[in-house]
């Protein structure tokens, strides 16, 4: 039962990022896309349409199963869309607004007419190559000439949908690039289906004049086929990736308490909010705007915003930033920047101007293509040439076929089929790609730059050491402490009783009254004989942490916890980050393959060094703003480095655009991962350098594929040349050529298959980081 | 997409023609069968003509081809389409009136093909032979069925349209289309009427009518059956249903081009025949790619074909059509045609398909929808199901084991040839030699015809115990 | 061969009406939501 209070969905302001409202006869209708989370299966989408379809004012509801998407019409007079979300919500499923409504429904459209470009093309492929085929097995003469004449024009006609309709996108993106005087892969391939259709259209309604008699109508819609082919499969694995990260997008609109002037409290939509408002904020949300704190005091985590490690406090009057998150109780607090306005926004307005700022790699498909189409025109010219003073009448012809025997398919294709193959293999690992590109980009990066917080090191504190008083063990340390470390979310207590339960230490702990938490300082309790247990700062404990230090019952420069009772110190707990236990091994992995290694921080010098250095890193950058991360890597950018970076955080997001790849682990903030190239799901460092390695490999076969198209291309000219490249020879070497291509490509899904059963470097052994 | 409408839904589904041509499959099975057997027996006793112009050989055999295609498998797919259209559209039969019309009308076809062939009036064309009166009532019939199907489909309750209705809707253009285009003639007397087409020509549309016969009565319809009747009988979806798409796509239109191969070596051009040729290969792929997905749908539950014949009869009528569709492009291979043309392993390769897909799936559709059809959840015996299959299987396999030796033995006496030159075997000699096997045969259709009667007995049964319901439309919160 | 002047044009115009009604298919959405499709059968009666 999903019974979440759905009023916000009412809020017109809401509404209008996923609802359309469209006019009917009688009224108005609105059209909504939302998301249906909790779903799993094909039945549960039927259970969601159907619990819709019996609301009165519901019209029509349809689930898309594999995007969770839901497009639901309704009558506004009739119903309301918190009461239908409800009625899902009965049903055990929740509705959330669908953040990128109007872009989901541009990729669907897109892909759709790419599929519908493959299918004529394919339909009308395999139609021309039955009309064409008893020309090739029949010597000249032996079909009536009305027959071949009919079969030629029955060709002709079914070439004509291929390259009006089916070409389309070819021919627009080589204008494009001729408008802007470029000329990419795309220029000798429209130019290639031109001619060939040109050509092939003479032959046969003048078979006896200059362009010759041999038609190539079947090669022409072979090529368009496989082209068409590629770019589809590009697009599907577009909406695969763009939908997976979508679905971080999507939450149900945010609520927060705001006083009224009479001190009353009501739940608005935090798009209501203005500046000046007073609001409470929960433990556990976000500060909804920059704010001025009205409590005692506040806990916040910023480390999404700055890397901070540690959580701060804020006394009264003290600042909060938007997007940061309250660990404490209830805090109120005064709005003072909302929207644009706030830091929060700043850093999402860097991250968008450092991506357009991004060095752009021209592809090396591209890079090949004019020199290739120049020496395809000559070799044309030359044929001309040559034929001109043996045959005058078979110059054109000659020149026509050498033209279209030296096909771009291969070319085309060899970039491609090589990217997608990763892409998907990458996929079935969990790591997704988001641009085909970055792998490109990625086999010529030399520098890797690293976040520090959530990226290197877990996201949580970890207990290292405990130190106890004589005549206690660790265990019972930690029973004593983990009901007080219960009761807060303190990242600390979070660790102690993250420890406490690993350890499992026999019963459970003693109930404890009355625990209190003073924020920046500790906890507080009396246990059931009245006693009094104090966890917290060595202050906090009434502790002198400098004579603990002495003694050899606390360790100097590590963050510790202090538990303490009547009698005084009982426990310390030393605290760390804790570093991922496959950091080591990928960080050497990655100097092994000759790339150079930093580590940008937004975090304490103290606390950035001590990551660092057991981990080899040759550079530290630390107490990093985004704007100074920023700064540095456009630094070592103008150095002649390539640069690629690995982040988790908001604070990320702008170096991550501006580097010239970017990953993002997968529990990182959902902008940022919607942005990055690769996004690594699993959050093991493990997989990014599995991602280099797999970039490397796509480049090897990428130039491989190239190489053989370019062989091709130089065995067929010569042969077409002297007039021995029929149209059945030409159509079968493309075909051969491009498949040759595909299955090279296809090498790569092996790769990654046979890469995860001989294991790459695993998950090793946790090893204690020294100091 | 799933689109599901809202608003009420009233209604019963139109199941009374659907029971009318069920019942009449299995009535026409016997009647088709018998022929044949009685037709087998005549080629191994020649006798069994009796002299009497009406009881002939050449009289009887159309009459069971006619009998088994049109009469047994078109109210099978008569019925099993007004079945399935009904159900995956959530909606009753378009102008239930026509559907009637479209019952009454065939068994109309059917009775006057019982009467004229044996009187030996006919076109003399393969398939097609009933005269042009049958054929323009057979034009009315298909209209009227092309009417209520895509009538139906028209007014669905559910956006998407399954598969097997694409397959199903495929059959019937195509068949309107190769009836119209094979059956033009020019009538001279009221049973008289003669070919459009003249020589090599109407040899050339003959069998592009003829395979496209095959292709799309015998193949694509009962594609549709399958696709429908093995996942409800499984109770796990298709295996791919991407694969099912795609598969009906790639079959429509590789299937158009296979004609040419039924005419290798004779007056059609040389590369008219290559062309057949090479598209009967190409067409291997698509029709395993629906054998392989109806197969595959039993993965992870294989245990069921143990205990259920139904199942049974459907997954093995899908081994039967792999084989027949792997035997049919070897066979339109040239060089492998030389010796099969004309000699019996066309008869062999025609039954394997007839008998073991056509026949099979039927009859495994048949027991699925019967008793539901009379209020029942099973046959009124399942053990005598399991009967009808392990006789009918072993009937199918001396059958075509018979003529595969049949076929192979007459090809390579036809084609001996002595040092000098001349021919070693007389024609007569390669008929006494495969006497033996026709006796083998007419076994192997006298135990198919047997479990038909299994069948008829099951049916009487279960009809006489089960009560006629209406069956309602469910609405759409279910 | 005459008869081909009859079958082939035939055959082109059978192409154009299949590919017209793939169009349609496709622009009605008959191919978006493939996954599901094949367990409807077994939910309805």
């Amino acid at each position: 039962m999903v019974a979440d209070d759905f009023a916000v969905l009412d809020d017109p302001l809401e509404q209008q990022a996923f609802t359309q409202a469209s006019e009917a006869d009688d009224g108005f209708v609105n059209e909504s896309v939302l998301m249906v989370q909790g779903m799993y299966c094909a039945a549960c989408a039927d259970t969601v349409e159907s619990a819709l379809a019996r609301c009165p004012g519901v019209l029509e509801a349809q689930v898309h199963a594999a995007t969770r998407r839901l497009t639901l019409r309704w009558d506004p007079a009739r119903t309301r869309l918190s009461e239908l979300a409800q009625a899902v919500g009965r049903t055990g499923y929740r509705l959330l607004p669908m953040q990128q409504a109007l872009g989901v429904s541009e990729r669907v459209k897109e892909t759709r007419q790419a599929l519908w470009r493959l299918f004529v093309a394919g339909f009308c492929m395999m139609q021309v190559m039955m009309y064409t085929w008893p020309e090739y097995v029949t010597a000249p003469g032996e079909i009536p000439a009305d027959i071949v004449q009919l079969l030629r024009w029955a060709s002709w006609v079914l070439s004509l949908p291929v390259m009006l309709f089916a070409s389309g996108p070819f021919f627009a993106s080589a204008w494009r690039d001729l408008r802007q005087g470029r000329i990419g892969m795309d220029t000798p391939v429209s130019i290639g289906i031109l001619v060939t259709f040109v050509a092939s259209s003479l032959a046969t309604f003048d078979p006896t004049g200059p362009w010759g008699q041999d038609i190539w109508f079947d090669s022409l819609t072979m090529f368009v086929f496989f082209l068409l082919g590629g770019r589809y499969l590009e697009l599907k694995l577009r909406d695969r990736t763009a939908g997976a990260l979508d679905a971080l997008m999507n939450r149900l609109p945010e609520q927060c308490e705001r006083e009224r002037p009479d001190g009353t409290v009501e739940r608005v939509s935090l798009k209501r909010l203005q500046v000046g408002d007073v609001v409470r904020v929960e433990a556990g949300q976000a500060f909804p705007g920059d704010g001025t704190v009205l409590s005692d005091a506040a806990t916040v985590d910023e480390a999404l915003l700055t890397g901070e490690s540690h959580p701060i406090t804020r006394r009264r009057g003290g600042a909060v930033v938007a997007g940061s998150y309250n660990l404490g109780g209830t805090v109120r607090v005064r709005i003072d920047r909302l929207g644009r306005d706030t830091r929060f926004a700043q850093i999402v307005s860097l991250m968008e101007q450092a991506s357009t700022e991004k060095p752009r790699l021209a592809r090396l498909a591209d890079r090949i293509a004019a020199p290739f189409l120049v020496l395809v025109l000559l070799a044309a010219a030359l044929s001309a040439l040559l034929w001109w003073s043996v045959d005058p009448h078979r110059a054109v012809a000659t020149a026509v076929a050498v033209l279209i025997v030296t096909c771009p398919c291969a070319l085309s294709l060899a970039t491609p089929a090589a990217m997608l193959a990763s892409a998907g293999a990458l996929a079935r690992r969990g790591i997704l790609t988001r641009r085909l590109q970055a792998f490109e980009a990625l086999a010529a990066v030399d520098t890797v730059v690293f976040d520090k917080t959530g990226t290197l090191t877990q996201d949580r504190v970890v207990v290292r050491e405990v130190r106890v008083r004589d005549g206690w063990t660790v265990e019972r340390a930690l029973r004593a402490a983990a009901p007080l470390a219960r009761a807060s979310l303190h990242p600390v207590s979070r660790a102690l009783v993250a420890r406490f339960e690993d350890t499992a230490a026999g019963d459970g702990p003693a109930p404890l009254l009355e625990v209190a938490e003073t924020p920046g300082r500790g906890l507080t309790a009396r246990d059931t004989e009245g006693h009094e247990w104090r966890l917290g700062s060595a202050a906090h404990c009434g502790l002198d942490e400098a004579a603990l230090v002495q003694v050899g019952r606390s360790v100097a420069d590590m963050p510790c916890a202090y538990l303490a009772d009547a009698h005084g110190w009982v426990a310390t707990f030393v605290l760390d980050e804790g570093v991922r236990p496959d950091a080591r091994a990928a960080i050497e992995r990655l100097r092994a393959l000759g790339l150079r290694v930093h580590l940008l921080s937004g975090d304490r010098l103290g606390a950035a060094l001590r990551v660092a250095r057991p981990l080899g890193i040759d550079t530290v950058v630390a107490e990093a703003s985004p704007e100074r991360k920023l700064e540095q890597v456009a630094r070592w950018q103008a150095g002649g480095h390539r640069v690629a970076m690995v982040g988790d955080g908001l604070n990320d997001g702008p170096v991550l655009a501006r580097a010239d790849v970017s990953f993002a682990l997968g529990h990182g903030a959902p902008l940022t991962q919607t942005r990055a190239d690769f996004v690594v799901q699993s959050g093991r460092l493990s997989d990014v350098v599995f991602v280099v390695e797999q970039a490397r490999a796509t480049m090897r076969i990428v130039r491989q594929n190239l190489a053989w198209a370019a062989g091709y291309n130089a065995i067929s000219v010569p042969l077409a040349l002297v007039g021995w490249m029929p149209p059945w020879a030409a159509g079968l070497g493309m075909a051969a050529s491009s498949l040759l291509v595909i299955g090279n490509a296809m090498r790569l899904s092996r790769m990654v298959a046979k890469a995860l059963s001989n294991g790459l470097p695993a998950v090793a052994a946790p090893t204690p980081t020294p100091v | 997409m799933s689109a599901t409408t809202a608003g009420s839904h009233g209604g019963v589904y139109n199941d009374k023609v659907v029971r009318q041509f069920a019942i009449m499959t299995v009535v026409w099975g016997i009647v088709g069968f018998l022929v044949g057997v009685i037709i087998a027996a005549q080629l191994a006793w020649s006798e069994l003509n009796f002299g009497i112009e009406y009881l002939t050989y050449s009289r009887l055999r159309p009459l069971h081809t006619n009998a088994v295609i049109f009469a047994f498998g078109g109210s099978a797919l008569f019925a099993t389409a007004y079945y399935v259209v009904q159900r995956t559209c959530q909606t009753t039969l378009f102008a239930p009136a026509l559907a009637s019309f479209t019952f009454w009308g065939w068994q109309a076809v059917i009775v006057l093909a019982a009467i004229t062939l044996p009187l030996g009036i006919t076109s003399g064309k393969e398939y097609a032979e009933l005269e042009w009166p049958i054929d323009l009532l057979i034009a009315a019939v298909w209209v009227a069925f092309a009417v209520v199907f895509f009538g139906t489909i028209g007014t669905r309750k559910v956006r998407h349209i399954y598969v097997a209705n694409w397959f199903y809707g495929a059959f019937i253009i195509a068949v309107a289309m190769l009836h119209i285009v094979n059956s033009a003639a020019i009538p001279v007397s009221f049973w008289k009427s003669y070919s459009a087409y003249a020589g090599v020509q109407d040899a050339m549309v003959q069998w592009w009518y003829g395979h496209n016969a095959v292709g799309f009565f015998l193949t694509a319809g009962f594609l549709g059956m399958m696709y429908y009747f093995i996942p409800k009988q499984a109770e796990r979806p298709v295996y791919s249903y991407r694969l099912s798409i795609v598969h009906f796509w790639a079959l429509i239109f590789t299937y158009m081009w296979a004609g040419p191969h039924h005419l290798h070596y004779t007056a059609l051009p040389d590369w008219a025949q290559s062309l057949g040729m090479v598209f009967s290969l190409i067409l291997l792929a698509p029709s395993w790619g629906g054998m392989i997905n109806g197969i595959m749908t039993l993965s992870g539950a294989w245990h069921k074909l143990r205990d259920d014949p139904i199942l049974r009869f459907l997954i093995v009528s899908l081994s039967f059509y792999g084989m027949s569709t792997f035997e049919g492009p070897m066979m339109s291979i040239k060089t492998v045609n030389a010796l099969s043309h004309y000699t019996d392993w066309t008869i062999g390769h025609v039954h394997s398909g007839a008998l073991g897909w056509v026949g099979l799936v039927t009859m495994g559709s048949m027991y699925y929808l019967i008793p539901r059809l009379f209020g029942q959840k099973q046959m009124y015996s399942v053990k005598a199901i399991e009967l009808h299959f392990w006789v009918a299987t072993i009937g199918i396999v001396l059958y075509i084991a018979a003529m595969w030796i049949a076929g192979v033995m007459q090809g390579l006496m036809w084609r001996a040839v002595n040092p000098d030159g001349s021919l070693t075997y007389t024609f007569v000699e390669s008929v006494k030699a495969s006497y033996p096997f026709y006796v083998i045969r007419l076994l192997g259709g006298v135990l198919y015809l047997a479990g038909m009667f299994v069948m008829a007995w099951n049916v009487w049964k279960t009809a006489t115990q089960g009560k006629i319901e209406p069956v309602a439309i469910p609405a759409p919160a279910h | 061969m005459e008869i081909l002047y009859l079958l082939i044009p035939l055959s082109v115009v059978l192409v154009l009406l299949i590919i017209g009604v793939f169009w349609w298919a496709l622009q009605s959405g008959q191919f978006d939501n493939i996954e599901r499709e094949g367990e409807r059968i077994l939910r309805q009666d």
